[in-house]
Protein backbone atom coordinates (compact mmCIF):
# COMPACT_ATOMS: atom_id res chain seq x y z
CA UNK A 1 0.00 0.00 0.00
CA UNK A 2 1.20 3.15 -0.97
CA UNK A 3 0.93 5.87 1.89
CA UNK A 4 -0.61 9.22 0.82
CA UNK A 5 0.98 11.93 1.74
CA UNK A 6 -1.16 15.15 2.17
CA UNK A 7 -0.93 18.83 0.69
CA UNK A 8 -0.16 21.37 3.09
CA UNK A 9 -2.75 23.34 3.95
CA UNK A 10 -1.93 26.68 4.59
CA UNK A 11 -4.38 28.78 6.84
CA UNK A 12 -4.51 32.51 7.45
CA UNK A 13 -6.75 35.66 7.78
CA UNK A 14 -6.55 39.02 8.95
CA UNK A 15 -5.71 40.24 12.18
CA UNK A 16 -9.23 40.93 13.78
CA UNK A 17 -10.44 37.76 12.13
CA UNK A 18 -13.56 38.72 10.08
CA UNK A 19 -11.77 37.01 6.90
CA UNK A 20 -10.64 33.53 7.13
CA UNK A 21 -8.62 31.68 3.98
CA UNK A 22 -7.09 28.44 3.48
CA UNK A 23 -4.41 27.66 0.48
CA UNK A 24 -3.61 23.92 -0.34
CA UNK A 25 -0.48 22.74 -1.24
CA UNK A 26 3.01 24.95 -1.97
CA UNK A 27 2.80 28.65 -3.76
CA UNK A 28 3.95 28.41 -7.09
CA UNK A 29 6.49 31.42 -6.03
CA UNK A 30 7.26 33.04 -2.55
CA UNK A 31 8.96 36.27 -3.61
CA UNK A 32 10.01 39.81 -1.03
CA UNK A 33 8.17 42.64 -3.08
CA UNK A 34 9.93 46.22 -2.85
CA UNK A 35 7.63 48.40 -5.32
CA UNK A 36 6.02 51.48 -3.59
CA UNK A 37 2.60 50.42 -4.10
CA UNK A 38 3.03 47.56 -2.09
CA UNK A 39 5.32 49.72 0.72
CA UNK A 40 2.18 52.30 0.80
CA UNK A 41 -0.47 49.10 1.02
CA UNK A 42 0.83 47.77 3.77
CA UNK A 43 3.06 50.20 5.80
CA UNK A 44 6.10 47.56 5.54
CA UNK A 45 9.11 48.04 4.01
CA UNK A 46 8.84 45.27 1.90
CA UNK A 47 6.04 43.07 1.48
CA UNK A 48 6.58 39.57 0.70
CA UNK A 49 4.18 37.12 -1.20
CA UNK A 50 3.15 33.59 -1.93
CA UNK A 51 1.18 33.07 -5.43
CA UNK A 52 -0.95 29.94 -4.93
CA UNK A 53 -3.17 28.41 -7.90
CA UNK A 54 -6.30 30.25 -8.14
CA UNK A 55 -8.14 26.35 -7.54
CA UNK A 56 -5.92 25.97 -4.64
CA UNK A 57 -7.13 29.23 -2.38
CA UNK A 58 -10.49 30.00 -1.16
CA UNK A 59 -12.23 32.02 1.48
CA UNK A 60 -13.71 30.40 4.80
CA UNK A 61 -14.63 33.17 6.46
CA UNK A 62 -15.83 36.73 5.42
CA UNK A 63 -14.51 38.27 2.09
CA UNK A 64 -12.17 41.22 1.88
CA UNK A 65 -13.01 44.79 0.70
CA UNK A 66 -11.38 44.95 -2.92
CA UNK A 67 -9.41 48.23 -3.92
CA UNK A 68 -8.36 48.82 -7.52
CA UNK A 69 -4.92 49.69 -7.17
CA UNK A 70 -3.63 50.33 -10.35
CA UNK A 71 -5.32 50.04 -13.90
CA UNK A 72 -3.62 46.19 -14.04
CA UNK A 73 -4.57 44.81 -10.53
CA UNK A 74 -6.51 44.70 -7.25
CA UNK A 75 -5.89 44.54 -3.99
CA UNK A 76 -7.68 43.00 -1.42
CA UNK A 77 -7.70 43.88 2.55
CA UNK A 78 -10.40 43.50 5.52
CA UNK A 79 -12.48 46.75 6.03
CA UNK A 80 -12.86 45.79 10.03
CA UNK A 81 -8.93 46.30 10.79
CA UNK A 82 -7.48 46.98 7.05
CA UNK A 83 -5.12 43.98 7.13
CA UNK A 84 -3.90 43.57 3.69
CA UNK A 85 -4.32 40.17 1.93
CA UNK A 86 -4.41 39.78 -1.18
CA UNK A 87 -3.41 41.06 -4.70
CA UNK A 88 -4.76 39.97 -8.26
CA UNK A 89 -3.63 40.97 -11.96
CA UNK A 90 -6.41 41.68 -13.84
CA UNK A 91 -4.64 39.52 -16.68
CA UNK A 92 -3.62 36.28 -14.58
CA UNK A 93 -6.72 34.96 -13.14
CA UNK A 94 -5.03 31.71 -12.45
CA UNK A 95 -3.56 32.60 -9.29
CA UNK A 96 -3.67 35.01 -6.17
CA UNK A 97 -0.57 36.38 -4.48
CA UNK A 98 -1.47 35.81 -0.47
CA UNK A 99 0.13 38.39 1.58
CA UNK A 100 2.67 35.91 3.98
CA UNK A 101 2.54 37.84 6.89
CA UNK A 102 -0.93 37.43 7.08
CA UNK A 103 -0.81 33.52 7.22
CA UNK A 104 -1.20 32.32 10.60
CA UNK A 105 2.40 30.46 10.04
CA UNK A 106 4.27 32.32 7.94
CA UNK A 107 7.26 30.36 8.63
CA UNK A 108 6.59 27.59 6.58
CA UNK A 109 6.59 29.18 3.15
CA UNK A 110 10.42 30.39 2.25
CA UNK A 111 10.99 32.97 -0.02
CA UNK A 112 12.87 33.06 -3.08
CA UNK A 113 13.40 36.03 -4.35
CA UNK A 114 13.68 39.80 -4.83
CA UNK A 115 11.48 41.48 -7.08
CA UNK A 116 11.32 45.52 -8.16
CA UNK A 117 14.65 45.95 -6.49
CA UNK A 118 14.98 49.34 -8.52
CA UNK A 119 12.61 50.75 -5.70
CA UNK A 120 13.84 49.21 -2.66
CA UNK A 121 14.75 51.36 -0.07
CA UNK A 122 18.44 50.78 0.52
CA UNK A 123 18.63 49.81 3.96
CA UNK A 124 16.33 47.39 3.07
CA UNK A 125 18.38 45.36 0.55
CA UNK A 126 19.16 42.98 3.23
CA UNK A 127 22.36 40.49 2.85
CA UNK A 128 20.90 36.85 1.54
CA UNK A 129 21.52 34.97 -1.52
CA UNK A 130 18.29 34.82 -3.01
CA UNK A 131 18.01 36.35 -6.58
CA UNK A 132 16.96 39.59 -7.22
CA UNK A 133 14.91 41.25 -10.53
CA UNK A 134 15.31 44.81 -10.78
CA UNK A 135 11.54 44.97 -11.74
CA UNK A 136 9.22 42.44 -12.68
CA UNK A 137 8.32 38.63 -11.92
CA UNK A 138 11.59 36.09 -12.74
CA UNK A 139 10.10 34.21 -16.10
CA UNK A 140 8.34 30.49 -15.73
CA UNK B 1 10.02 72.89 14.00
CA UNK B 2 12.29 70.42 16.43
CA UNK B 3 15.72 71.23 17.14
CA UNK B 4 18.52 68.64 17.72
CA UNK B 5 21.33 69.39 20.29
CA UNK B 6 23.54 70.81 17.28
CA UNK B 7 20.41 73.59 16.57
CA UNK B 8 19.75 71.47 13.01
CA UNK B 9 16.03 71.59 12.04
CA UNK B 10 14.53 68.34 11.48
CA UNK B 11 13.51 68.05 7.82
CA UNK B 12 9.62 67.46 7.76
CA UNK B 13 9.10 64.32 5.79
CA UNK B 14 5.34 63.69 4.82
CA UNK B 15 3.31 60.35 3.83
CA UNK B 16 0.27 58.76 3.16
CA UNK B 17 -1.75 55.69 2.32
CA UNK B 18 -1.63 53.97 -1.50
CA UNK B 19 -4.64 55.70 -2.63
CA UNK B 20 -3.90 59.08 -1.44
CA UNK B 21 -7.75 59.60 1.15
CA UNK B 22 -5.38 60.19 3.91
CA UNK B 23 -1.80 61.95 4.38
CA UNK B 24 -0.20 63.13 7.08
CA UNK B 25 3.14 65.72 7.77
CA UNK B 26 6.09 65.04 10.34
CA UNK B 27 7.72 68.22 11.55
CA UNK B 28 10.05 66.62 14.16
CA UNK B 29 12.36 63.84 14.18
CA UNK B 30 11.59 60.26 15.57
CA UNK B 31 11.92 58.96 19.05
CA UNK B 32 12.01 54.92 18.05
CA UNK B 33 12.83 53.25 14.75
CA UNK B 34 12.17 49.95 14.65
CA UNK B 35 11.56 46.37 12.42
CA UNK B 36 8.66 45.17 14.75
CA UNK B 37 8.72 40.93 14.31
CA UNK B 38 5.48 40.89 16.47
CA UNK B 39 2.40 38.37 15.11
CA UNK B 40 -0.04 40.98 14.88
CA UNK B 41 2.25 43.87 12.86
CA UNK B 42 2.81 40.81 10.56
CA UNK B 43 -1.04 40.31 10.05
CA UNK B 44 -1.83 43.92 10.00
CA UNK B 45 0.74 44.88 7.27
CA UNK B 46 0.93 41.28 5.87
CA UNK B 47 4.19 41.80 5.62
CA UNK B 48 6.58 39.42 7.09
CA UNK B 49 7.53 42.45 10.00
CA UNK B 50 6.64 45.92 10.33
CA UNK B 51 8.27 49.02 10.63
CA UNK B 52 7.11 51.95 12.68
CA UNK B 53 9.08 55.58 13.43
CA UNK B 54 7.20 56.62 17.14
CA UNK B 55 6.82 60.36 17.06
CA UNK B 56 5.58 63.31 20.05
CA UNK B 57 1.97 63.28 18.64
CA UNK B 58 2.07 67.00 18.24
CA UNK B 59 4.57 66.41 15.55
CA UNK B 60 2.50 64.39 13.37
CA UNK B 61 -0.27 66.40 11.37
CA UNK B 62 -3.17 64.45 9.33
CA UNK B 63 -2.77 66.93 6.04
CA UNK B 64 -6.30 65.26 4.53
CA UNK B 65 -8.42 62.14 5.93
CA UNK B 66 -7.79 60.53 8.87
CA UNK B 67 -7.38 56.64 9.66
CA UNK B 68 -9.66 54.92 10.89
CA UNK B 69 -9.12 53.10 14.28
CA UNK B 70 -9.07 49.33 15.06
CA UNK B 71 -8.83 48.83 18.51
CA UNK B 72 -6.01 45.62 18.43
CA UNK B 73 -5.22 44.93 21.71
CA UNK B 74 -6.53 46.08 25.15
CA UNK B 75 -3.30 48.61 24.93
CA UNK B 76 -3.55 49.88 21.68
CA UNK B 77 -5.39 51.29 18.22
CA UNK B 78 -3.96 50.24 14.90
CA UNK B 79 -5.31 52.92 12.22
CA UNK B 80 -5.47 52.48 8.54
CA UNK B 81 -7.22 54.15 5.34
CA UNK B 82 -10.79 52.54 5.38
CA UNK B 83 -10.41 53.16 1.75
CA UNK B 84 -7.67 51.24 0.40
CA UNK B 85 -6.26 49.51 3.50
CA UNK B 86 -2.95 50.97 4.58
CA UNK B 87 -1.62 50.42 7.37
CA UNK B 88 -1.06 53.86 9.05
CA UNK B 89 -0.59 54.07 12.85
CA UNK B 90 -0.12 52.36 15.72
CA UNK B 91 -1.48 54.33 19.26
CA UNK B 92 -1.21 53.39 23.01
CA UNK B 93 -4.82 53.74 24.82
CA UNK B 94 -2.90 55.18 27.96
CA UNK B 95 -0.63 57.42 26.05
CA UNK B 96 -2.08 60.00 23.53
CA UNK B 97 0.97 61.61 23.34
CA UNK B 98 2.94 59.43 21.42
CA UNK B 99 2.76 57.97 17.94
CA UNK B 100 4.08 55.35 15.59
CA UNK B 101 3.76 55.93 11.56
CA UNK B 102 4.62 53.10 9.77
CA UNK B 103 7.78 53.34 7.59
CA UNK B 104 6.34 52.02 4.35
CA UNK B 105 3.74 54.94 4.31
CA UNK B 106 6.64 57.66 3.90
CA UNK B 107 6.76 59.11 0.62
CA UNK B 108 10.22 58.55 1.32
CA UNK B 109 10.60 55.89 3.24
CA UNK B 110 14.47 55.94 3.26
CA UNK B 111 13.97 58.89 5.97
CA UNK B 112 14.77 56.96 8.99
CA UNK B 113 16.49 53.95 9.28
CA UNK B 114 15.53 51.08 11.75
CA UNK B 115 17.97 50.82 14.51
CA UNK B 116 16.92 47.48 15.72
CA UNK B 117 14.52 44.50 15.53
CA UNK B 118 12.05 43.68 18.28
CA UNK B 119 9.90 41.09 19.28
CA UNK B 120 12.52 38.83 17.55
CA UNK B 121 11.32 35.13 18.99
CA UNK B 122 8.36 35.89 16.60
CA UNK B 123 11.13 36.67 13.89
CA UNK B 124 11.00 34.20 10.72
CA UNK B 125 13.52 31.97 10.05
CA UNK B 126 14.35 33.09 7.23
CA UNK B 127 14.79 36.12 8.07
CA UNK B 128 16.65 35.38 11.53
CA UNK B 129 19.14 33.95 9.26
CA UNK B 130 20.03 37.57 7.36
CA UNK B 131 23.29 39.39 9.39
CA UNK B 132 21.95 43.22 9.10
CA UNK B 133 23.99 44.58 12.47
CA UNK B 134 21.02 45.54 13.74
CA UNK B 135 20.38 45.39 17.36
CA UNK B 136 17.98 42.69 18.27
CA UNK B 137 15.48 42.29 21.36
CA UNK B 138 13.30 39.78 22.45
CA UNK B 139 10.84 42.71 23.58
CA UNK B 140 10.54 46.75 23.65
CA UNK B 141 13.90 47.96 24.40
CA UNK B 142 13.33 49.99 27.51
Amino acid sequence: MVAKTRAPVHAGGCLCGAVRFRARGEPLLVEHCHCSMCRKASGAPVVTSANFPTDAFRWTKGRPKYRRSSKIAERGFCAVCGSPLTFRFDGRRDYVSINVGSMDRPERVTPECHIFVADAIPWMLHRDSLPRHRRGFPRR
Amino acid sequence: MDKTKSGAKAKAQAGGCLCGAVRYRISGRPKHVHNCHCTMCQKTTGSLFGAFAGFDAAHVRFTKGKPKDYRSSKWATRGFCAKCGSSLTYRLVADATQIWLALGTLDNPAAYAPRGHIFTTTMVPSLKRVKDGLARYRAYPS
